[in-house]
């Protein structure tokens, strides 16, 4: 007996243990997949073992995300017909069990302050409508009235009381025995997006680019040795957060500077590129992970100035040029990738070699053969200060404005300037000006201006306007 | 093992023990060795500042950050291993880590879920806990085994023998005592998996930003007598605010406007307390309170620094000083300053290491007033500029970067505060001007002496049927005047901003231009007034109908 009596005693562990946290499905026979969006969306395939008999059953499914959809809730299994699939939410909470109990009878202990002993009487729940009124033979009473010590004990937890939220699937199977069932929902709460570390080296205009995929998962479940696959791109949620509204968001500065045309090897699923995880991983909450997906050495990057005059105004003081790197995602002399959206960290060396942090920019979803231009930051010693020297009426609705721009270079080296003035409507015509301008678009004029090492320059130019 | 499985259940148990059991021998992945990084051997602490165009740190709100490396010397066995980084600053940006030294890493992880009372609690719901139950009378603990049936919404139940009962609503003191802490920690742990397929030793730098640091410039300027030049000194002053120090640290602080990306959170645990809420605890003696709404609070979208801030005590009660002087060089378009000797970044400290020390550097005082448009009764007092130039010929002549100011003089053997200014961040060759504030010495006082309308030259345009656009010119006649309180000649300048358009067209004072603006500079006597009057024309649209 002895031994026997040793095994059961682990079968009883082993069986309470598992079966606690999924009563229908071993986790033994567990297998995940988590396809991650990047916009806080997730499709999780939870495929499992699932012991049924024949005819109709309840399985509950415990350890699903905490934010599952269930409206988007699947199950698929061999010779099994869903009944109705149910997402319980009322949760387990002292105010719902006691709430539950009204026209029931619990079990109260009071205890004598004085002496310690308990009396134990059973009680009738009236009502729980701002406290407990209860009725106990033929008295009425207040719980915990006098704010003396009285113990409340219920038999059992009504049956749809949980205490996290549980998904329920009634199901008739036409057989009885065990056989693999998929589970698939979308739920919220896992995201991911791209972390890129740019290394630039000053001496040879060479970049150095690592990307990592950083996924955070705040669904408030772990997934433990899921197979993973994170989408490159935004597919439409008509409930929860739109994913785009049709419109990307005007930034201040675009960082793409010409979009690319090539294709990489990289997986695709319709328009969207896949990245999986070469390995399982434990996607547990609250975690953030990040996996490399990148890393390119020695491709050649520009670094340069350029400042952006919002409109034909003047400003107080000077002010400083953005410090911009721009390189290629072409597959010649470039990273060669594609780019998921994310955040690109510069880094640059000290006198003493460490790399040190300059500033950092947003990327989009950057097809392959792209040319990027990432402003990192202000140039502490190249500023520029535009000034409205005249303003005239020439008409009741034209106007001619002087504008002079002073560049300053403290640096003890030449540099040239993009020197960008917006606000022209289209309509604004430049009639005069000290060096020669590129219409960018209707809305902005370019002027490439040279400043000597330690040295200004000055830019002039006459617009005139209409409105 | 000579079992005598009976049941299906043995059976299995078996087959999963056995499965176990080969697992661990052949060390497949999914089985990671936990190992600790050793302590860093060798720091270097880069503070970036908050963005902003001038003015101190706020101890209370650090809003600048800092790239933190550190090396570390550790030992990987073969085969798969969690390497964990302990002592890493609370303000960590987990994205933004880097780890080199290693063999290929197979992913970085970083584990917010943190160890609190609540979490414990939620960690052990389903799971044997034992309850304590202290008779206030006897002393004697009562201890029962149970299970934890539930947290939902902060209340929490549990099942003994006895049957179903709810944490603390008793009025009895109770408790939970646990086995174990269920694998959670006091802060968030970096940790990155690795694999190799022998044991090795590495030494390891680890990278990361980090929130809760700050720094500024702070000027001190002493005028000499005259007020002619002024001795300049500056000082470096650098917070950290996060709860761990980096001590005999290389020190750097990086001066110019660098991007920073927001909007990127990460996965924080507050660390919320068990509320023990009970049933409905109405009493008889209770009056009803109205019914009121409260605003759903957003306290998952604060950054961990915000969180620690304001759970934290005040930080940063130490001030120290140091004699060194920092060394700038060129970062890129950025400047960095390097304090030459190691020095500690204590945890909640503010440091302060000179910046520079410039003597005799010639200052010249100007009084300033602006005035919009057609001013009309407007009666002010002037501001004081400090001006000067920073360039060798003024004594200066090296990057100044934003902070504060604090201008002195003396009066005899004491010293007075003369006036504070921000100041941003000045390049070389760039014209400086402090605004030490408004001074009731010098007051301004703008008349309109007159409006003339030019409707004899008036315009009319159709611009629908009904509906016409009328110019007119129009021509201001302005007076102002500027007392000087003061026992000495001051030099003043006011200066103009007109609509569009407009323009002054006569003035009985010199009129000049200064940076698109117009601009009178002037000598006001000691003790005296003197009286500007000038005209500014411009035409004035509007719609009549007829």
């Amino acid at each position: 007996m002895g031994m026997r009596g040793n095994c059961l005693g682990l079968v009883c562990c082993l069986a309470a243990c598992t079966m606690t946290f999924a009563p229908h499905a071993p986790a033994a026979d567990r297998s995940l997949s988590v396809t991650i969006y990047n916009d806080d969306l997730a499709l999780i395939q939870d495929r499992r073992d699932i012991e049924v008999t024949g005819g109709k059953q309840r399985i509950e499914f415990q350890d699903v995300s905490a934010q599952i959809r269930p409206e988007t809730v699947s199950l698929a299994a061999a010779d099994l017909s869903i009944v109705e699939q149910n997402f319980d939410f009322d949760l387990l909470t002292p105010a719902k069990l006691m709430e539950k109990a009204v026209g029931q009878d619990i079990t109260i202990v009071r205890v004598n302050p004085a002496t310690g002993a308990e009396t134990r009487e059973q009680a009738r729940v009236l009502a729980t409508n701002g406290g407990v009124v209860l009725k106990i033979g033929q008295r009425i009473e207040v719980l915990r009235d006098d704010g003396l010590p009285v113990r409340v004990i219920f038999d059992k937890v009504p049956d749809n009381l949980r205490a996290r939220p549980t998904l329920s699937v009634t199901v008739d199977s036409r057989r009885s025995g065990t056989r693999p069932a998929t589970l698939s929902y979308l739920t919220p709460g896992l995201g991911w997006r791209a972390d890129y570390v740019a290394l630039y080296d000053e001496a040879n205009n060479k970049i150095d680019v690592q990307g990592w995929v950083t996924l955070t998962n705040t669904s408030g479940t772990t997934y433990a040795d899921a197979q993973t696959l994170l989408v490159a791109g935004s597919p439409t949620q008509v409930d929860g957060a739109p994913a785009q509204m049709g419109f990307r968001a005007q930034r201040a500065r675009p960082a793409l500077q010409s979009a690319g045309t090539e294709s990489g090897n990289r997986e695709q699923l319709g328009d969207y590129y896949l990245y999986p995880l070469a390995e399982r991983t434990t996607i547990a909450n609250l975690q953030t992970k990040q996996v490399s997906f990148l890393d390119v050495r020695g491709v050649p990057a520009e670094h340069g100035y350029e400042f952006r005059n919002a409109w034909l105004g003047t400003a107080d003081q000077a002010q400083s040029a953005k410090s911009v790197y721009s390189f290629s995602t072409s597959a010649h002399a470039g990273l060669g990738d594609q780019l998921p959206a994310g955040i690109v960290r510069f880094y640059l060396r000290d006198k003493r070699g460490a790399p040190q942090f300059i500033g950092e920019s947003r990327i989009d979803h950057t097809p392959m053969g792209s040319t990027l231009s990432l402003a990192t930051g202000d140039a502490f010693d190249v500023k520029v200060r535009s000034t409205v020297e005249k303003r005239t009426r020439l008409a009741t609705f034209d106007w001619q404005t002087d504008m002079r721009y002073e560049l300053s270079n403290a640096l003890p080296r030449p540099v040239v300037v993009t020197v960008l003035q917006g606000g022209l409507w289209g309509d604004a015509r430049i009639s005069a000006e000290s060096q020669k301008s590129v219409r960018r678009s209707a809305d902005v004029a370019e002027w490439q201006v040279s400043v000597p090492a330690n040295g200004k320059a000055s830019l002039t130019a006459t617009f005139v306007t209409r409105y | 093992m000579r079992h005598a499985c009976g049941s299906v259940h043995c059976i299995i148990a078996m087959l999963a023990w056995v499965q176990s059991a080969t697992a661990a021998l052949s060390d497949v992945p999914g089985t990671p060795v936990d190992v600790l990084a050793g302590a860093p051997t060798d720091v270097s602490v880069t503070v970036y500042r908050a963005p902003r165009s001038g003015g101190s740190i706020d101890l209370d709100e650090l809003q600048g950050f800092a790239l933190v490396s550190e090396t570390r010397t550790v030992h990987i066995p073969a085969g798969e291993s969690r390497l964990r980084f302990d002592g890493v600053a609370d303000g960590i940006e987990p994205a933004s880590a880097i780890v080199t030294g290693l063999p290929p890493i197979i992913e970085k992880n970083r584990d917010a879920e943190l160890l609190s009372p609540a979490a414990l609690v939620a960690a052990a719901v389903g799971k044997p806990v034992v309850l304590l139950r202290t008779n206030k009378k006897t002393g004697v603990v009562e201890q029962l085994r149970g299970t934890i049936k539930s947290d939902a919404g902060g209340g929490v139940l549990y099942e003994t023998a006895d049957g179903i009962e709810a944490l603390r609503c008793s009025g009895l003191p109770e408790t939970f005592s646990f086995s174990s802490v269920m694998g959670l920690a006091a802060t968030p742990s970096l940790s990155v998996l690795v694999r190799t397929p022998r044991e090795v030793t590495a030494t390891v730098t680890l990278s990361y930003l980090s929130g809760g640091f700050d720094w500024a410039a702070d000027y001190v300027a002493m005028l000499a007598p005259d007020s002619s030049t002024m001795d300049l000194g500056a000082w470096v002053t650098l917070a950290n605010g996060n709860g761990v120090g980096f001590p005999a640290a290389h020190t750097q602080v990086v001066a110019g406007r660098l991007n920073r990306e927001t909007g990127v959170y990460e996965p924080v645990e507050h660390g919320m307390t068990i509320l023990a809420s009970c049933w409905p605890r109405g009493s008889t003696s209770d009056t009803p309170m109205p019914a009121y709404l409260v605003r759903a609070d957003d306290a998952a979208r604060m950054s961990m620094p915000m969180m620690k801030a304001m759970l934290a005590p005040a930080p940063a009660a130490e001030v120290v000083v140091t004699a060194q002087r920092v060394q700038q060089e060129q970062l890129g378009d950025l400047k960095l300053y390097r304090v030459p000797e190691r020095t500690t970044v204590a945890s909640r400290q503010s440091k302060q290491v000179r910046l520079l020390d410039q003597s005799a550097v010639p200052v010249t005082f100007v009084y300033r007033a602006d005035l919009f448009d057609a001013a009309d009764g407007v009666s002010l007092a002037a501001n004081l500029l400090l001006r000067t130039k920073n360039d060798a010929a003024h004594h200066l002549g090296l990057p100044l970067p934003s902070g504060h100011a604090a201008i002195f003089a003396s009066d005899g053997d004491a010293r007075v505060l003369v006036g504070e200014s921000d100041v941003r961040d000045l390049a070389l060759d760039e014209d400086v001007e402090w605004d030490l504030g408004s001074r009731a010495d010098v007051q301004v006082t703008a008349v309109k002496e007159r409006t003339n309308i030019d409707t004899a030259h008036a315009k009319v345009l159709p611009l629908v049927p009904g509906v016409s656009l009328r110019s007119v010119g129009v021509s201001d006649g302005e007076r102002i005047e500027i007392t000087n309180g003061r026992s000495s000649d001051i030099q003043f300048e006011l200066r103009l901003q007109l609509p569009d358009g407009a323009g002054v067209v006569r003035a009985d004072h010199a009129l000049v231009t200064k940076n698109g603006r117009p601009l009178f500079s002037l000598t006001i006597p000691a003790n005296g007034a003197v009286t500007v009057r000038y005209q500014v024309e411009h035409t004035a649209n509007r719609l009549i109908r007829h």
